[in-house]
């Protein structure tokens, strides 16, 4: 195991090559090439606005767009690499059929790259707070130590998902029914509060809100974005360390299912 | 000396799946209706033992589907065997194709970069060979082009400038020389020349059997998975010559 991450480490100039192959082939051919970045959540954001507060104005938030886009940018950052990682290893078989390399580098470098545009997406958020006057606060500081932990999170689905998606083709379909189901499960466009506490199903008493809450690691992670940008605030630290042990477990799972079946990805593939 | 590769043994075999479970609806399908019994099993390789001596070059004939390209795979580390020991001594060329992992939308230039470090060489290295490499595929003019641009003779002349400048230990070839004009197979030819002086290894697959005798020591004659004869490049050029021969006629 050592061993692996020693030669991943001698390859991190491949990595970076990668990610920059990524970023530059997927702007080449484009009219607005990088705006891409900034226009797609602007354009997002503007649906929802009106969506939610001239559509359905009983459910406004106030400075819904920062309210929003706290979540939404994440969200994006997440599914991304998870939809282009079912991709990494079935889209570059001519790479793993042909050259020798350590095959993590692909899954790595793929939600990498996705981590790059999610930084750069973050300054329409940032333009957003100084237009509708949210104030920065010194808990927006803890900004990267929770992409951190979501960049964990999102790397752990990576390397599962690409080393399935070698043996099941239809990995990639079940995923984007999946990750639809998710993003209207997890509070991006809506507040946790407007979640019923005490809901009655079958005869058995939920507390919706508080379920959604601990079985969602993407709910905790959005929320802390949230609170240390919109509220201003500190995190939900019992449930932010929660989402860190999370994190770290899907991580390594994900990780032993990858090395333990990329020995055959050269012929599967 | 160790030697710098050694095969014991090794065989590999291969699962041909002609109806293999693609997605979940066929594997539940396969799994309620018992529908086994649909793979075939091949043996790429067996029983191969040979060695390659630190700065030799052996080269490997055989017809199509001999196992080849799967003994080079092997060495690489791509694939592992399903049987038998190998034993690699120094660093080797990961490459097997010349331009595997260039990409068309980008330029030369960027593909030089990416393609080193598809082959475990650091950015600095590359920077400091990078006038080197350009040079020796003469394309001055063209390195700041897309590579869907290029001519397939310009994408070998690339491919090959770059695998030959990263100072592998052990250079794995498959079938280079059969591509490009008469001038550049002069100059790869050199190039494998200048190698073999410095004292490197190679192993060298191809249907060039006038190329294998030229420039290996060594010759390994492979069949249908199986070692038919090993040993002086000229000799079992020959018998495999006299072989063909002997079948055709």
């Amino acid at each position: 195991m050592i061993d692996r991450l020693s030669e991943l480490l001698q390859y991190r100039d491949l990595i970076r090559q990668l990610v920059i192959r990524d970023l530059k082939v997927r702007y080449k051919n484009s009219l607005f090439g990088f705006l891409w970045t900034l226009l797609n959540p602007l354009f997002m954001t503007l649906v929802f606005t009106i969506v939610f507060t001239i559509m359905l104005p009983q459910s406004a938030v106030p400075k819904f767009p920062v309210f929003l886009l706290c979540a939404l940018l994440p969200w994006n950052f997440f599914a991304a690499s998870v939809m282009t990682s079912t991709s990494s290893i079935v889209g570059n078989g001519h790479l793993i059929r042909k050259v020798y390399f350590p095959r993590e580098v692909l899954p790595l470098s793929t939600v990498l790259s996705n981590l790059v545009n999610f930084l750069l997406a973050l300054s329409v958020l940032f333009l957003a707070m100084l237009l509708l006057r949210v104030p920065f606060t010194p808990w927006a500081l803890l900004l990267p130590l929770i992409a951190a932990v979501q960049f964990l999170f999102a790397l752990g689905w990576a390397f599962f998902l690409s080393a399935a998606a070698v043996f099941y083709r239809d990995v990639p379909m079940i995923m984007d029914v999946l990750m639809l189901a998710w993003f209207f499960l997890t509070p991006i466009f809506y507040p946790m509060s407007v979640l019923p506490q005490a809901q009655t199903l079958l005869g058995v008493t939920l507390n919706i809100q508080r379920l959604a809450y601990i079985l969602n690691p993407m709910a905790s992670l959005v929320a802390s974005y949230r609170v240390v940008l919109y509220y201003g605030a500190p995190p939900a630290w019992d449930f932010f360390l929660r989402t860190i042990v999370t994190a770290l477990a899907f991580l390594v799972l994900g990780y032993l299912f990858f090395a333990r079946y990329s020995w055959a990805f050269a012929e599967e593939v | 000396m160790p030697a710098a590769v050694s095969f014991k043994g090794v065989s590999k075999r291969f699962t041909l799946h002609h109806e293999r479970p693609r997605t979940l609806q066929e594997l539940a399908i396969g799994l309620l209706g018992g529908d086994k019994g649909r793979t075939e099993e091949l043996w790429a390789l067996k029983d191969v033992d040979f060695e390659v001596e630190q700065g030799e070059t052996l080269g490997i004939i055989g017809p199509n589907g001999a196992g080849k390209s799967t003994i080079l795979k092997l060495v690489a580390g791509i694939m592992r065997p399903t049987s038998g020991e190998i034993v690699v001594t120094g660093k080797v060329s990961p490459l097997l194709e010349l331009g595997a992992g260039f990409h068309h939308d980008l330029t030369g230039r960027e593909n030089i970069y990416l393609n080193a470090a598809l082959l475990g060489v650091r950015e600095r290295e590359t920077k400091a060979k990078f006038q080197e490499i350009v040079e020796f595929a003469e394309l001055e003019r063209f390195i700041d082009v897309p590579l869907k641009h290029y001519s397939s003779g310009m994408y070998v002349r690339l491919g090959f400038a770059v695998a030959v400048n990263v100072d592998p230990g052990i250079l794995l070839i498959d079938e280079v020389l059969a591509v490009g004009d008469e001038a550049f197979q002069r100059k790869c030819l050199a190039k494998t020349e200048e190698f073999q002086r410095e004292g490197r290894t190679m192993i060298f697959v191809s249907h060039s059997l006038a190329a294998v005798k030229k420039l290996c020591n060594r010759a390994l004659w492979l069949d249908k998975g199986c070692m038919r004869s090993i040993g002086a490049a000229e000799k079992v050029v020959d018998e495999y010559l006299e072989a063909v021969k002997g079948e055709a006629g």
